[in-house]
């Protein structure tokens, strides 16, 4: 199994940072909310330089497993959102 | 005073308005009868928006305050609680067992945890013994290496901005029969290192200095004093609370021989800290928990496997995010000072300024009592002082030994700044703190008198 490792598609990329997106919005927490939202979208700045393809991959396999942790967390959140929400 | 409660909506009609009305009917004798005098005078329940606004120590609120407190305790991130959950779930075995899978994969969980705690530290797994908290890490620094020590050593030295758990631990020691030296700082909150070189004893246990303030935010010199510590042969102790993950530490390169961490600080679990404890040279230190034995005997009793599992991720996590977390803190204590200067004068900053962690900013405002100011904060969640001398009305010491005046140090407010703290709310931030200052300097004739001119110090008050 020695194919050798190829930098995620472009749009590849871009349909997994418009799932950060979408998750984010699921959180009730203001302050978390913004924070994947902004991380998510820092971060695929950040890493579109990024040239050779296994440091790509390394990123892009980094990326799809913080959405995963993203998407149970805000569940979570969502289950246990109390009354006393913030003030936006 | 119930019974009148279930029984009067079905006498009375509920009006517009919210208040009640008896209906004209023959039988409201009885509802009279039933019913007392303060029945009618009750305040009706608040019906649908019992869900948008509390009343909260008489002050009405809509949603929760803005949390810009984050020295007293941080919010877990949610990618630490991911971590801890399976924990609590199904993989809840006690990390001691040795006979079966649930206590083989807790335990090397734990493992796991402490190798990620040590990286982030520069150390060896071995050195790190987990704790229920930074307080208890103290408690077994300070008392447990001065007592494993007392034949020889009858000396430890301290500064005075310390935390409370260790200026009680040496007061403790003093009780033994041990000498402690509370070092003063200079009015930037910086410890002078001639003084502690100075202070510095034969017989000294131990020197204790913190590395990151948590009511100032003051960042000491811990190479400096490690250096000096190593060529004297004492061992250098210091509470890294505020410090880990914040600030690079490196324990190898500041000669520290023990550190207290602590996990709530940095967006993990409350309960758990560690204890970071030197291999090469060896500190020994006596333990303070008796038991079974557990963490090579330091700290006796089950390690709580959930929260130690969420310290190692929030380790990990901000070995990943402290260029990233720190560029940002900077940045928005930056717009806070900025934008509170701008619309206030006589704003004082307690501490060094360059020798700072940026999320830590501690400010003065003249001529304004620090009381009513803090009533007036209450959208905003800060503190003044730190949260563990705030039930009594004492300023902090901590400002005291800087030789902030009693007035000024009355009126010290600490706005912290995390990872989750966003631009909205550093400005909205801003945007309370003006306008309750402006509001109390508009009613202090203090205020008036100093900007007409007159030197306070000089006013001869009268005796009545």
């Amino acid at each position: 199994m020695a194919a050798a490792v190829t930098s995620p598609v472009r749009s590849e990329v871009l349909s997994l940072f418009r799932s950060f997106l979408r998750t984010s919005r699921q959180f009730s927490d203001y302050n978390i909310r913004e924070y994947t939202r902004r991380r998510a979208a820092d971060a695929f700045r950040e890493n579109r330089a990024l040239a050779d393809a296994p440091t790509a991959a390394a990123a892009f396999a980094e990326g799809k497993k913080q959405l995963e942790v993203a998407k149970r967390q805000a569940k979570n959140t969502m289950f246990h959102a109390t009354l006393l929400t913030k003030m936006w | 005073m119930a019974l009148s409660r279930r029984i009067l909506p079905v006498l009375l009609r509920r009006v517009n308005g919210g208040g009640w009305v008896a209906p004209a009917l023959s039988f409201s004798a009885p509802a009279r009868a039933l019913s007392t005098a303060t029945a009618a005078a009750e305040p009706p329940p608040p019906a649908s928006d019992e869900e948008e606004s509390v009343v909260v120590k008489g002050v009405r609120i809509s949603g929760r305050p803005l949390y810009m407190d984050m020295q007293a305790t941080t919010p877990v991130d949610p990618r630490v609680l991911d971590a801890m959950l399976p924990f609590y779930l199904h993989r809840y075995g006690n990390p001691h067992s040795r006979t079966h899978l649930y206590g083989w994969e807790s335990d090397a969980a734990v493992e796991e945890a402490r190798a990620r705690i040590a990286a982030l530290v520069g150390a060896d797994p071995r050195e790190i013994f987990f704790t229920s908290g930074a307080t208890e890490c103290n408690n077994i620094a300070v008392k447990g290496v001065a007592r494993f020590y007392r034949d020889r050593r009858r000396h430890v030295i301290t500064t005075q901005t310390e935390h409370k758990c260790v200026l009680d631990s040496c007061r403790y020691l003093q009780q033994e029969g041990f000498d402690v030296t509370y070092l003063p700082v200079r009015s930037d909150g910086l410890v002078d290192l001639a003084q502690l070189e100075e202070a510095i004893r034969p017989d000294t246990a131990l020197v204790s200095v913190m590395a990151v303030n948590n009511e100032i935010g003051v960042i000491q010199p811990l190479e400096e004093i490690g250096r000096i510590c190593k060529e004297k042969g004492v061992p250098f102790h210091t509470d890294a609370a505020q410090a880990l993950g914040k600030v690079p530490i490196d324990v190898n390169r500041m000669g520290i021989g023990l550190m207290s961490l602590s996990a709530h600080k940095i967006y993990g679990p409350k309960g758990v800290g560690a204890l970071y404890l030197r291999r090469r040279p060896r500190i020994r230190v006596e333990p303070q928990m008796s038991g079974g034995g557990q963490e090579r005997g330091i700290r006796s009793g089950t390690v709580p496997t959930p929260l130690v599992v969420g310290f190692g991720a929030a380790c990990e996590i901000a070995a990943k995010e402290m260029d990233y977390d720190h560029r940002r803190a900077a940045a928005l204590q930056q717009r806070l000072l900025d934008g509170i200067r701008a619309q206030v004068d006589e704003v004082v900053i307690n501490g060094s300024m360059e020798h700072r962690y940026p999320g830590n900013l501690n400010l003065s405002f003249a001529y304004v009592e620090g009381e009513s100011l803090l009533m007036g904060l209450k959208e905003v969640a800060v503190s003044s002082g730190s949260a563990c001398t705030s039930a009594s009305l004492e300023p902090s010491y901590v400002l005291r030994a800087l030789g902030v005046e009693e007035d000024m140090a009355h009126t010290s407010i600490r706005f912290g700044i995390g990872r989750f703290t966003t631009e909205e709310e550093v400005d909205r931030a801003i945007e309370l703190t003006v306008h309750q200052v402006k509001k109390l300097r508009d009613m202090s004739p203090l205020y008036e008198m100093a900007k007409a001119g007159i030197d306070l110090k000089s006013i001869e008050w009268s005796q009545h």
